[in-house]
């Protein structure tokens, strides 16, 4: 039978509100109110909301698993826990990716190594293809390695050829990190046929209905003058964005951030887009 | 960094049959089930072995658990939650009345436990014959193996010493190794994989 509850009973349930940081300024994009001295004041949250579930989306080659392995190498320097869900790149090569980021933001990999538990779904299709398995998979590795953070990279993977089924699969992994009080995050890819800057993924609207929150990066190809003078950047190269387009837990800015990949493969969010504009034209008028 | 190549916790009745069996070497063995004419414990074993792998390996509710195995939800959770400590002391005779517990459940969860403590749980085990151990040269391993079961590990030198005395590997007394190794030793494997060690380095010497 099913229950209902006064919203008082929910109290002691509801989880704290702060953040899980990233190592990027997404950390400071997320915020909450406070009241102080009588006022409301917005505070940076400090990183992802915990407990949350985020999508992070884009079309190919725009630094979603780059976000996702940065996130990894912050958290587990910290000394948190990690489960790494590898769809798409097989966990040898995620191992490398971890070291080079380790390297690049000056974390200690060896804390790096002991606190990331990967599930290589790259190699496995059982894993792939069954999501019963791969969950019972990851309910062992959260409960024996206290896991407090999960990634899958890409949740699109394990719906690949049965699109249809996306929002069943998207949904079951979203209450199964519920239940497990994990903080997560689903790097969803796009079709380039769906406009860039929106948050639907591939599967429709399977992922960004479900999920809690989305992060949406994109890129963009200078191929005119009108785009060099906008831009300040030379013909041929590429502007890349972050953008949060919603989450439900707390507030957040929306603005559009223009971000950069490092020669070491880390993401440095520089300003957002409309601050971005006017310092290159101011730079180009000094 | 731990990796989990394939799937884990997904071979149900596997390990239902593992802690099936436990529960009987608990109970002394079949042998003493025929004896005491407890043969018909067996089915009530079997069910709750099944109960206590779905409910901590599957993560299974009580309703699917009772759906799935053709029991009612109340069997299920008091399998699932049956005191085996108290059902322990019982089948000791440490207790004269029979406790309010469900005994069977009380057995698998012993046995679930225990399984899980030496990480026997659902691991996969495979068989060797003797003709295939000589051919390799494993007597060694085989024989260390047999002697150091029921040890608890991790482990010192001395438990080590008494169990394994008397073995010579490569013409030296398993006492000499035992004593160039490091301790405590944390598992068999890395009991084999220290003694290897050493009979490689003497071999090269």
């Amino acid at each position: 039978m099913a229950r209902y509850y006064e919203l008082k009973e929910l109290e002691s349930r509801s989880p704290r509100l702060f953040g899980i940081p990233t190592g990027t300024k997404l950390d400071e994009m997320f915020f909450k109110i406070e009241v102080e001295d009588g006022k409301y004041i917005k505070k940076p949250l400090g990183g992802l909301p915990y407990l949350s579930v985020m999508n992070i989306t884009g079309v190919p080659d725009t630094g979603k698993s780059l976000l996702a392995e940065q996130f990894a190498v912050t958290q587990a320097n910290a000394g948190y826990r990690i489960l790494f869900v590898t769809v798409e790149n097989p966990a040898n090569f995620l191992y490398t990716a971890l070291k080079q980021k380790s390297e690049a933001i000056g974390a200690n990999f060896s804390r790096v190594e002991e606190n990331v538990v990967v599930i290589d779904a790259s190699e496995s299709e059982e894993l792939r293809e069954n999501p019963k398995a791969l969950l019972d998979t990851m309910a062992y590795a959260i409960r024996e390695k206290k896991v407090t953070s999960v990634i899958i990279d890409s949740i699109t993977g394990l719906y690949e050829h049965k699109e249809m089924m996306a929002r069943q699969i998207v949904r079951q992994f979203f209450n199964f990190l519920k239940k497990w009080r994990q903080t997560g995050i689903f790097v969803s890819q796009k079709r380039a046929a769906q406009a860039s800057e929106s948050a639907e993924a591939a599967g429709g609207l399977a992922v960004a209905h479900i999920v809690d929150g989305t992060i949406v990066l994109d890129k963009k190809l200078i191929e005119s003058r009108w785009e060099v003078s906008l831009y300040g950047l030379p013909i041929g190269s590429v502007l890349r964005t972050i953008r949060i387009d919603g989450c439900r837990i707390t507030g957040h800015d929306s603005k559009t951030w223009v971000f950069e990949i490092t020669e070491f493969g880390t993401i440095e969010i520089i300003a957002p887009l409309s601050e971005y504009i006017k310092g290159q034209s101011e730079k180009r008028k000094a | 960094m731990e990796i989990i190549a394939k799937p884990v916790g997904g071979n149900i009745d596997k390990m239902a049959e593992s802690v099936f069996i436990e529960c009987i070497n608990l109970l002394g063995g079949l042998r003493k089930l025929v004896e005491y004419r407890n043969l018909t414990w067996l089915p009530s074993l079997a069910e709750s072995a099944y109960v206590i792998v779905m409910k901590n390996e599957a993560l299974k509710t009580y309703r699917e658990i009772a759906k799935e195995l053709g029991i009612t939800e109340q069997t299920a959770r008091n399998i699932a939650t049956a005191d085996e400590e108290k059902v322990k002391e019982y089948i000791e005779g440490r207790l004269e009345e029979k406790p309010n517990e469900h005994i069977a459940g009380g057995i698998a969860k012993l046995a679930f436990r225990k399984l899980k403590d030496v990480g026997r749980l659902g691991e996969d085990e495979i068989v060797i014959r003797h003709e295939e151990i000589e051919a390799l040269g494993i007597n060694w391993a085989v024989q260390v193996l047999s002697k150091v079961k029921g040890l608890d590990f991790p482990i010192e030198k001395e438990p080590l010493k008494e169990r394994l005395g008397g073995i010579v590997l490569n013409a030296k007394k398993i006492e000499e190794i035992l004593d160039e190794l490091e301790y405590p030793i944390k598992s068999p494997a890395e009991l084999l994989h220290r003694i290897k060690m050493k009979l490689n380095n003497n071999y090269k010497e």
